[in-house]
């Protein structure tokens, strides 16, 4: 827009080319760690030795293009730490969803002396780092005999939020009041004004909610590593650190299970992207 | 009155899970760790009450004073390279080119994707030998290129850089949105008095982008003291703790050497020179921040 306005046509061309440059550059240096995973999770072990390093994928030029990826999955225990990242990160993103739609409609709409104190407590101790509360947390899910369990990694998103309440907070008070009035008008309880009423109308907001929980918490790797010792209940980080440390140069195989943990969240990013950027950038801006 | 009553209770009914969170969670913790930052406690022996013990240690530790200088240089890299590259590209995708939705897509990439599995990605770029990095710069007519994670000069700032690719979509995203609400008409504005490019963004874009890069600073500051996941997949802290910065070496007391006390203490210490640094940019705000 700025370009074309331009009094000077030629000028404009050659601000836009530069654009352009820019831009792809960055894009490429971006992408390129996705790309060199990709690429090298369809290679032969012994080209990832190969100097200059090649970009052909060559296992995709074979009869048996997904080797890394099979091998990955059924032979090092791949879908067991997939299944368990799946499970966790769907059930604490149902937990998020359910405390924070609670939590920040009582903020929003619900009257209870002392509310505003609660909810700026919240928020600031959101901002406490978490290497201050691990150590007791810890203890605490250690005397509750919780260790090697899935219960740390879901309760907690069961009980608190602030991002989630925050957003959720906000997005219940911007919406109208008078649907709220009418129903009590009708008789509807508290409950059924929020159940029937605003919860339906919430709808992009609770699965920005969802979604950010989910990311979060499938990337999650400092609790999985304080709370699950088991091999069985390794979520995928997990995994590919021990990956790490049994096999240093096995790249290939290292490379196709990073790219099986970063698909799911690009796919779900991609279904949802509208509601996430509005979430991100509305609880981001206004906080 | 029997209604408000009603939704009395029903506001506490709802606000059950957050206070109870908040107490187990959060308040307790907070308190908890407070009070064990008073005590030596190898996790498996009893507790022994030493006052400022702790404190004093780490004040007078050359390892905790490495990892202190560690975290500023940390910090100094990521805070002004996260912001002035999330800038710079946000306002080049501010111009309403159709094409910008893709590169917009693009630039927010790393920060939805899995932590682990982007840095393995970089560990292996980073490879001394066999990794595309160096290989790339060879290529470029580099021969002496460092070692990068096993070199202790270049562990930190690629800790760092690592970073900065993962977040700095995030931070442009921000930024994007608070140029979206600048008033184009300032620009014509601008134009018309005849500001070149580069002055019309200082004068007009900048100032009125101030509120956004506050917030953008505090998120920044923030997230730069507590890089974790990228510093274990990348480096685990090394080599010889050379990015050991000041989050992985309260994991590594409390939970490699079992020493809680000491990690707490360490813990609260990283707390109040991350209140001191956001009071300080609060403290400023006024005079830099155009509240419009």
């Amino acid at each position: 827009m700025t370009a074309n306005l331009h009094p000077n046509r030629g000028n404009a061309r050659v601000t836009l080319i530069v654009l352009y440059a820019v831009l792809l550059i960055y894009a490429v240096v971006t992408l390129m760690p996705f790309i060199w995973m990709l690429i090298t999770s369809f290679k032969e072990p012994r080209d990832v030795f190969k100097l200059p390093p090649s970009f052909v994928p060559k296992l995709l030029f074979t009869d048996h293009p997904f080797e890394n990826y099979v091998e990955i999955w059924t032979q090092r225990d791949f879908v067991i730490y997939f299944r368990n990242s799946a499970f966790v990160s769907f059930m604490a993103a149902v937990g998020q969803v359910f405390a924070t739609s609670l939590g920040g409609y009582a903020f929003a709409r619900l009257d209870l002396p002392g509310k505003n104190w609660l909810f700026a407590l919240v928020l600031v101790t959101a901002f406490v780092p978490v290497e201050v509360t691990i150590i007791p947390e810890f203890l605490i899910m250690r005397g509750l005999g919780w260790v090697d369990t899935f219960l740390p990694l879901i309760v907690p998103s069961f009980l608190v939020g602030a991002f989630g309440t925050f957003m959720l907070r906000e997005y219940f008070a911007s919406l109208p009041r008078d649907y709220g009035d009418a129903a009590y008008v009708d008789g509807a309880t508290p409950f059924q004004i929020f159940w029937k009423v605003y919860l339906p109308l919430a709808q992009p907001a609770l699965v920005a909610v969802f979604v950010i929980a989910f990311i979060n918490n499938w990337d999650e790797l400092l609790r999985p590593l304080l709370f699950l010792n088991s091999n069985e209940l390794k979520t995928v980080p997990l995994g590919l650190m021990s990956f790490v440390s049994q096999y240093e140069a096995s790249w290939t195989l290292l490379m196709a299970g990073s790219v099986i943990s970063t698909l799911p969240l690009i796919i779900i990013y991609m279904l949802t992207q509208k509601y996430v950027l509005q979430g991100f950038v509305g609880g981001g801006v206004k906080g | 009155m029997r209604s408000s009553r009603k939704v009395r209770i029903t506001a506490l009914l709802f606000l059950a899970p957050t206070i109870i969170g908040l107490l187990v969670f959060r308040l307790v913790p907070i308190g908890w760790s407070f009070a064990l930052s008073f005590y030596d406690w190898k996790i498996f022996d009893t507790p022994t009450f030493v006052g400022f013990g702790n404190y004093a240690h780490i004040f007078s530790s050359p390892t905790a004073y490495k990892v202190f200088l560690n975290s500023a240089y940390f910090s100094a890299i990521y805070v002004p390279g996260s912001i002035g590259l999330a800038l710079v590209l946000a306002v080049l995708l501010n111009n309403g080119l159709r094409s910008s939705a893709f590169f917009r897509g693009a630039f927010f990439l790393p920060y939805i994707t899995s932590t682990v599995a982007v840095t393995l990605a970089w560990r292996w770029i980073f490879s001394t030998k066999f990794g595309l990095l160096n290989n790339f710069l060879g290529w470029l007519g580099v021969d002496n290129a460092p070692a990068w994670l096993a070199d202790p000069t270049w562990a930190l700032p690629a800790v760092a850089l690592v970073s900065i690719w993962k977040d700095v979509g995030f931070y442009m995203i921000l930024l994007l949105a608070g140029l979206q609400t600048i008033d184009p008409t300032l620009y014509e504005a601008a134009r018309v008095d005849g500001a070149k490019p580069i002055q019309r963004f200082f004068k007009v874009t900048v100032p009125l982008l101030t509120r956004s890069l506050f917030f953008v600073m505090i998120l920044a500051l923030v997230r730069s003291t507590q890089t974790f996941e990228i510093t274990y997949a990348l480096t685990n802290g090394g080599p010889n703790r050379a990015s050991t910065t000041l989050a992985f070496y309260v994991y590594q007391n409390a939970f490699v050497e079992f020493e809680m006390g000491y990690a707490a203490a360490l813990s609260y210490i990283m707390c109040f020179i991350l209140g001191l640094f956001t009071l300080t940019n609060f403290y400023f705000r006024k005079r830099w921040v155009h509240d419009g």
